[in-house]
């Protein structure tokens, strides 16, 4: 009996110690030092690790390792490394979460790099660098952009016989448009009105000349009659039927209702044209242009970057990496992959030409008179906020100026205690 | 007389049976429609309405995900991982129990009050301070970070506490008087009677362990210490996620565990009437 009860103890122990003692993270007697890189999104996963090749071919002693996080649980996992002191050397961080890290001391700044290696930041947009400047410090180099387009499907335009859309559409000509393709007999809409705001209602918002948050941070804009109608501009789409309801929306995402010939026209993301060409649906029928003018042109642009953690041992060696990501070579690598577009500017040109199936061209050039994407310290708590009224007033349940009032007032209280 | 009401007796059989049909028909549904999303182009995957029957089967779906992720790790991973805390739980869980159900000792209620309240708090709130004793142990990216702190858990201690209670008091008295002590009573009479429970904890354990993802990714990064489940998970991408290639890797993920299933059935039955939970 005490045979079988010291072998389960042992069993137990040896599989303890068969795990244990593998590795010893970064750092070794021979100089050489291992940076960790943690990234989201595993499309973008290749074109990573032919930058890191190639940085390690230029610094020998420099070794990458890339580790993905989805999406999902990326910002769950980065929030408890940065509490338990364990962030990786260098990670990407987007818009809405660079204040968060910044203003908690997480990041190192790299304004004396920048300075000391003449970096000269008017390669990149100048909207990218300022989202990712926080109080005159700089914490990152953009990495890429993305802006929103008018994606369209040339059948269902053809059999209704419609002019594709073009630069000289308005709001009025969208709308007329959207009527005219609207078949309920065929089960076919005009356009999709989902409820999003980087794709959708922030665009509107801008051309309609409202704003989301002041730029202190300070105040919410939702009060505003301009801010009011660039969210009516999409519940009245759904309102005139010439959309999907919310509830069809929510059964059924308006990504796969443009792939299977549902809905003529959506406003999506640069990022969505490497699924669109993947499809077989949609890789010949559908098309991008610019999104239509509304008192004036805008178009929301967003871009991550690579920071690097304000405790990591190996500072010099993370910024030559952050550098060398930062730079034309690895945006030209990026840009070949199609997944981003890359921010150095001058190298968006080979991001156009990874796929002529669509006018991609559309994305860089509406970049010129972009709105980066608004933010403040703790942006995912009035991104809720947004979600819980928005939902409503999508829905019918609310109209859109109540909805936005109850989201400003809430929002004001929010951004008072930042 | 006897005649009809076997009749009837085969009617109301002909009933439960149809119910049982259907039953079984929308349980194996989600399992059939992975299977053949698994086996579908990227397009078909997101035609609206759904494309039942891919066109042509894409087998290479599944060489493709054992070509992007190291499969056999995940594996390999997953199964010790399982292993150990099942083993684990149902020994430790089983003396914990044994202890707090036979024995008198000072401060057992409140003891045993400490430990239910372990079972009140939802687990995520451990989530962060097992997380830092792991970073201080030097465990991040560690297949023991995964084990160590599934050896344990409240749930197990309460379940076969509850078991060891209902047992006659007599069996014990009879051990004693022929000279068991406490670890002889527990091994030799206590544990062969609490079989039907022990395997319902395994069950469980087995079951948590296998699907667990949240833990496993938060607390691991590289690819060669990931679980089947946290591996899986990163084949989502940002905006644009491969369903028939998710769908291959979850095929891949769960045969194992039905496999066990198929084998384990009685048992696995008994184990959960048993418990009256699911």
């Amino acid at each position: 009996m005490m045979k079988k009860f010291s072998f389960i103890i042992v069993a137990l122990l040896l599989v303890l110690t068969a795990c244990s003692n593998s590795e010893n993270s970064s750092g070794s007697s021979s100089g050489n030092v291992t940076l960790k890189y943690w990234i989201w999104d595993k499309n973008q996963l290749p074109a990573m690790q032919d930058i890191a090749k190639e940085f390690e071919k230029k610094h020998p002693k420099i070794n990458v390792k890339i580790e993905v996080t989805p999406w999902e649980q990326y910002w769950s996992k980065l929030e408890t490394a940065a509490t338990g002191n364990s962030l990786p050397d260098v990670f990407w961080m987007n818009g809405p979460n660079i204040v968060k890290y910044a203003s908690n001391n997480m990041l190192l700044p790299i304004n004396d790099q920048i300075k000391k290696d003449n970096v000269d930041l008017s390669n990149y947009p100048k909207a990218l660098v300022d989202l990712y400047t926080v109080e005159g410090k700089h914490y990152g180099l953009p990495k890429d952009f993305d802006t929103i387009g008018l994606w369209y499907n040339k059948k269902l335009f053809d059999e209704a016989k419609v002019p594709y859309p073009d630069e000289t559409w308005d709001w009025a000509k969208l709308k007329e448009a959207a009527k005219k393709l609207t078949n309920p007999s065929k089960g076919v809409w005009g356009i999709a009105a989902a409820m999003e705001n980087q794709s959708n209602y922030y665009n509107t918002i801008f051309q309609n000349g409202g704003t989301v948050i002041s730029d202190d941070m300070k105040k919410s804009g939702y009060d505003s009659p301009e801010t009011i109608e660039g969210l009516k501009f999409w519940t009245d789409l759904i309102k005139d039927k010439v959309s999907p309801t919310q509830a069809q929306m929510t059964e059924t995402k308006p990504n796969n209702l443009f792939e299977s010939g549902k809905v003529a026209m959506m406003f999506a993301g640069s990022w969505m044209q490497i699924e669109f060409a993947q499809n077989d649906y949609t890789k010949d029928k559908v098309d991008v242009t610019v999104l239509p003018k509304g008192k004036k042109r805008a178009v929301v642009i967003h871009g991550l970057t690579s920071v690097i953690s304000a405790n990591t041992p190996h500072k010099k060696e993370a910024w030559e990496f952050v550098k060398y990501l930062g730079s034309k070579e690895a945006a030209l690598i990026q840009a070949k992959t199609g997944t981003q577009i890359p921010a150095y500017n001058g190298t968006q040109k080979d991001w156009v030409e990874s796929n002529k199936k669509f006018n991609l061209q559309v994305f860089i050039d509406s970049a010129k008179y972009a709105t980066p994407l608004p933010i403040s310290k703790d942006t995912s708590k009035w991104w809720d906020l947004e979600t819980e009224y928005f939902k409503k007033a999508w829905g019918q349940e609310m109209s859109p100026e109540q909805a936005a009032k109850e989201v400003a007032k809430k929002m004001n209280e929010l951004l008072s205690k930042e | 007389m006897s005649r009809s009401i076997g009749v009837k007796g085969k009617r109301i059989n002909w009933i439960i049976h149809a119910i049982l049909i259907i039953g079984a028909l929308i349980m194996v549904t989600p399992f059939i429609w992975m299977i053949l999303t698994s086996l579908k182009t990227f397009g078909e995957t997101t035609q609206v309405p759904p494309v039942i029957f891919p066109k042509k089967i894409q087998w290479h779906n599944y060489s493709d995900v054992f070509g992007t992720l190291p499969f056999l790790k995940f594996y390999w991973n997953t199964i010790i991982t399982t292993l150990a805390k099942t083993v684990g739980q149902l020994f430790l869980c089983s003396l914990a129990a044994y202890a707090f159900a036979r024995i008198q000792f000072p401060g057992k209620n409140v003891l045993f009050i400490l430990m239910l309240t372990v079972l009140m708090v939802p687990g995520q709130v451990f989530l962060l301070p097992q997380y830092m004793i792991m970073v201080k142990l030097g465990w991040l990216n560690t297949l023991q970070a995964l084990i160590v702190p599934g050896l344990f858990s409240a749930f197990g201690t309460f379940l076969l506490r509850q078991f060891f209670m209902s047992m006659p008091k007599e069996l014990e008295e009879a051990a004693k008087l022929d000279g068991c002590n406490h670890f002889q009573i527990y091994w030799h009479i206590m544990l062969p009677l609490a079989k039907s429970g022990l395997i319902a904890l395994a069950i469980f354990t087995a079951l948590w362990s296998w699907n667990d993802l949240m833990w496993p990714l938060i607390v691991n990064s590289s690819p060669d210490k990931m679980t089947l489940s946290a591996g899986l998970a990163s084949l989502q991408g940002q905006h644009l996620t491969n369903y028939s290639l998710l769908m291959a890797g979850s095929v891949l993920a769960i045969w194992p565990m039905i496999l066990v299933f198929i084998f384990l059935q009685k048992q696995f039955i008994e184990g959960i009437a048993l418990t009256g939970s699911k």
